[in-house]
């Protein structure tokens, strides 16, 4: 098995996760129902605790310790997808990132359940359940609002078309990608993608929304290999402020 | 009948069945939890929502984010017909009356408050062709004797149930003790901490 493919799949995975677990929590105390203020913040945390799981499984092959690699690196050592360090916005965009980015997590892990490595392997089996909630939420919320008003159709179809080449981000290809899919650990991520557009284009299908042609969106590539919108130094400035005033604090 | 328990206002009572009105906000929906495997439904509370669906999925973060649960519903609270409430040695089911059925029955859960203050707990599911005649037949079916002050009883099919598939939803729960604040142990920190100071 190739440590460096395994490593760089763990590290985008992981640094995805901790970034929009980040950026969903900026909605807590916020959110536009009591209710929903609590589910978006307790799917931020399930994320963030994602993260740590993977970070948990790079340190065992021989990366710093989680809470190093969370928040002692810059902006342009993380490999997260450009879609989860974009503000968030109003409601309207957060909620079709959190619809395009989870769709596309449930069935990375639901690829990865089958993975070689058995570590992420049980991982993926695990979280089965709560990434199963995650995407009931998002499709749910997509379908009622998809479907309520003018203004929240004209909302999420506006958000979705400024989105979409993001999304398509999240499917930027390792240079690992034939040694992950030769190896078993992964099916990579054209398979992902294909798989992603048929659950993305179902939903989709349920409300008053449309997708434009995949072939007129240009996906917005970079992330994985440290390019980012300015956006997200100022996240990890914030995210890390209170653990660098003392590193070794015990909490 | 009134309350100081604004939940007990909104409810309708058992004698005026009316169709619903419509809403001018989001109506109120209500929320049931399993907290363990064969563990009675007990009530927990109400979201607001615009219908049964996004009741569910704001439900079971607002009531299940923390503890154990397996299983969670919701229903309209316009779909949850009240005995009236007893107090004091009065018990509810003394003054339910026989109902007359109608056509047809259909699955209803009825749910007892046995002490005042108290959830609404989860007594045993009958048929009957009305929610009236369901409190009648819990009347002579699911009754002990043992004092009951309100009796609540729901249409199986107007509830929003978590599925087989579902229940996994929760396996990961228990881990999150982050969520639970004694698990910080704040107080033995702040002791040590005072102790530290004095020496």
């Amino acid at each position: 098995m190739n440590n460096q493919a395994l490593k760089e799949l763990l590290y985008k995975m992981a640094d995805d996760q901790l970034i929009l677990g980040h950026r969903n929590s900026e909605w807590t105390g916020m959110g536009p129902l009591l209710e929903e203020d609590i589910a978006f913040s307790s799917m931020a945390q399930d994320k963030i605790g994602q993260s740590l799981a993977l970070y948990t499984l790079l340190q065992e092959l021989g990366e710093r310790d989680p809470d190093t690699v969370a928040f002692t690196r810059n902006a342009n050592q993380f490999h997260n997808c450009q879609l989860v360090e974009l503000p968030n916005q109003e409601y309207d965009f957060s909620l079709i990132r959190h619809f395009l980015f989870d769709t596309a997590e449930a069935l990375r892990f639901e690829m990865l359940s089958e993975s070689s490595y058995e570590p992420l392997a049980q991982l993926a089996r695990k979280i089965r359940g709560e990434l199963r909630y995650h995407t009931l939420h998002a499709n749910t919320w997509i379908k009622q609002l998809g479907t309520a008003t003018p203004e929240s159709i004209d909302r999420l179809q506006k958000s979705l078309e400024n989105a979409l080449p993001f999304a398509l981000g999240i499917f930027e290809h390792s240079p690992h990608e034939q040694e992950l899919i030769s190896s078993n650990i992964f099916l990579g991520e054209e398979t992902l993608k294909k798989r992603w557009k048929e659950k993305v284009e179902s939903v989709i299908s349920q409300t008053d929304l449309t997708l434009p042609d995949w072939i007129l969106v240009e996906p917005t590539f970079g992330g994985r290999i440290g390019e980012h919108t300015a956006h997200l130094q100022p996240l990890l400035d914030e995210m890390s402020e209170v653990f660098k005033i003392d590193p070794t604090a015990e909490w | 009948m009134n309350s100081i328990d604004p939940r007990v206002n909104r409810l309708p009572i058992v004698e005026i069945v009316k169709p619903k009105a419509p809403l001018d906000q989001f109506g109120t929906y209500e929320v049931f939890v399993e907290p363990k495997p064969g563990k009675p439904f007990q009530h927990e509370g109400a979201v607001h929502a615009p219908n049964l669906e996004m009741a569910y999925i704001l439900a079971k973060e607002t009531f299940t984010r923390r503890f154990t649960c397996s299983s969670l519903y919701v229903v309209d609270t316009r779909d949850v017909f009240v005995s009236p409430l007893t107090e004091g040695d009065q018990n509810v089911f003394d003054l339910i009356e026989e109902s007359e059925s109608a056509n047809g029955t259909s699955d209803f859960e009825i749910y007892q408050l046995s002490k005042r203050g108290k959830q609404h707990v989860f007594l045993g599911s009958v048929k009957a062709s009305t929610p009236q005649e369901a409190i009648a037949i819990a009347k002579t079916k699911l009754n002990t004797g043992k004092m009951v002050y309100n009796i609540w009883a729901i249409e199986a099919n107007k509830i929003r149930f978590t599925t087989e598939e579902e229940k996994e939803y929760w396996i990961t729960l228990p881990e999150k003790k982050f969520r639970d604040a004694s698990n910080y142990k704040g107080g033995d920190k702040l002791k040590q901490f005072l102790e530290k100071v004095k020496a």
